[in-house]
């Protein structure tokens, strides 16, 4: 267990090595948990949406999964639209928000004498390996990871977000995350949903806030609770109010897609949320 | 397809016998981290988890161990960059030192032990993960730095400040000064 030091403490040195090895036997080794890994890695292979504190994702859609606007060719390729946009999109890296998100507050009230805010950053696509590297670099300073966290290639032209829930002066918690592509956007009653507490200490507490994503042009939400009471979330332009006394839907910066929060009574947990207008 | 579903299993097969071998090691260096069991447990299990999902390519290369180490540095520090509560050092006596000390010398073995766990939490986590890597996984300068993500200069600098830390602690010192050793 020695290493090789060429330093004139090379007892001490060793002795430190010794005594972490004795202090290391200590913990129970036990039997390697094979299965219990194997599906912790199945689920974070298969959900691109990392629900660090959300327990339930729903993901629905209108026909046979969720609308891509790409469009593909008779060999399955896609195709690239006949007119690009690129001239009049920014240019620079800090223009187009591959640096600092845009932020949107999506909902925000009051539990127990505590403000809690739920809140989406969304991270501009950056397009080289360089950019997508150095985002990575902004976004683990910002305490945000991607799924992928270390293949910076995997985020080059994928918009990237995360929806967090603060509570009073508690550290931000993920609820939801995804990297997706700028054509992967939502359409007639497709909706991604993830519900979870408002309660910060326990995680595992009734999952009264429910937060989602759907088409623009989705006008109406509804959450429905385990108690058959319901909530509805109706459209708002960007920059309405934000009540917490009243479920809405609205557009989020930089976001393709747009965004409601149903927060349900005390006493009552999450039970289904769908697009009903 | 057939081949395709052999290549699976043989993978799966890999990665079993991967996990059940460096089981105990990573346990080991976890607990050294974190300095408590079951975020030990949960440190290997994260671990172990992200290198299933990256198993087609890390199984593949010359050196998976240095990929588990660094995923499992990374979550260590990713956990102290989000200021999560860590139970680093012994409390109380269902923490680390399970043994029942029935003789003069087991008692001793069993306060060196502690004292070097709470030592070791004292000291910020990059030096101990550069004190780890470095004195417990026996780790040259550039594989620790490897593991960290920093410069070679980075890991000199941590292992020697938190080298120097645990010198100037009293009890350890003396521990080390005699071996503390049986």
């Amino acid at each position: 267990m020695s290493a090789d030091r060429e330093t004139n403490q090379t007892m001490t040195d060793r002795d430190i090595a010794l005594l972490l090895a004795d202090a290391a036997d200590e913990v129970e080794i036990g039997i390697a948990p094979y299965q219990a890994v194997i599906r912790g890695g199945r689920r974070r292979r298969a959900r691109r949406w990392a629900l660090a504190t959300a327990t339930a994702l729903v993901i629905v859609g209108t026909s046979g999964g969720l609308a891509l606007a790409g469009l593909r060719g008779g060999d399955g390729g896609e195709v690239t639209p006949a007119v690009t946009q690129r001239a009049t999109q920014p240019s620079t890296p800090e223009e187009r928000h591959v640096y600092t998100p845009q932020q949107t507050t999506l909902a925000a009230g009051i539990e127990q004498g505590e403000t809690w805010y739920v809140t989406v950053d969304v991270w501009g696509a950056p397009r080289t390996e360089a950019e997508a590297a150095a985002q990575l670099r902004s976004m683990s300073s910002h305490h945000e990871e991607p799924w992928d966290r270390d293949n910076s290639s995997a985020l080059v032209g994928k918009i990237t977000y995360f929806v967090q829930r603060a509570v009073g002066t508690g550290e931000p918690e993920l609820l939801m995350g995804d990297s997706v592509s700028p054509q992967d956007t939502m359409a007639g009653t497709d909706l991604k949903s993830g519900a979870s507490t408002l309660d910060p200490k326990k995680t595992e507490g009734p999952q009264r806030v429910v937060v989602g994503q759907v088409a623009k042009t989705a006008q109406e939400v509804t959450c429905t609770w385990k108690d058959g009471s319901s909530t509805v979330a109706r459209r708002v332009e960007a920059g309405a109010d934000i009540n917490s006394d009243e479920a809405a839907i609205r557009p989020a910066a930089g976001s393709l897609d747009n965004w409601f929060v149903c927060v349900g009574a005390a006493g009552t947990a999450y039970e289904s949320a769908e697009v009903t207008k | 397809m057939g081949d395709r579903e052999e290549a699976r299993e043989t993978r799966d097969d890999a990665f079993q016998s991967f996990v059940i071998g460096r089981w105990p090691r990573l346990m080991r260096t976890a607990f050294l981290l974190t300095g408590e069991q079951h975020a030990a447990e949960d440190l290997v299990q994260s671990t172990l988890e992200q290198t299933f999902v990256a198993w087609r390519k890390v199984g593949s290369a010359d050196d998976p161990e240095a990929y588990v180490r660094r995923v499992m540095i990374n979550a260590h520090a990713r956990k102290h960059r989000r200021r999560l509560k860590e139970f680093l050092a012994p409390k109380d006596d269902s923490g680390l030192v399970r043994e029942v000390a029935d003789t003069g010398d087991r008692i001793a073995q069993a306060e060196d032990r502690s004292a070097l766990l709470q030592a070791l939490a004292q000291l910020p986590p990059r030096q101990r993960e550069a004190v780890v890597l470095r004195y417990w996984e026996d780790l040259t300068e550039t594989q620790t730095a490897q593991a960290m993500g920093c410069s070679v200069g980075a890991v000199k600098s941590n292992a020697a400040k938190g080298i120097a830390k645990l010198r100037a602690i009293p009890g350890l010192a003396e521990m080390v000064t005699h071996g503390g050793r049986k």
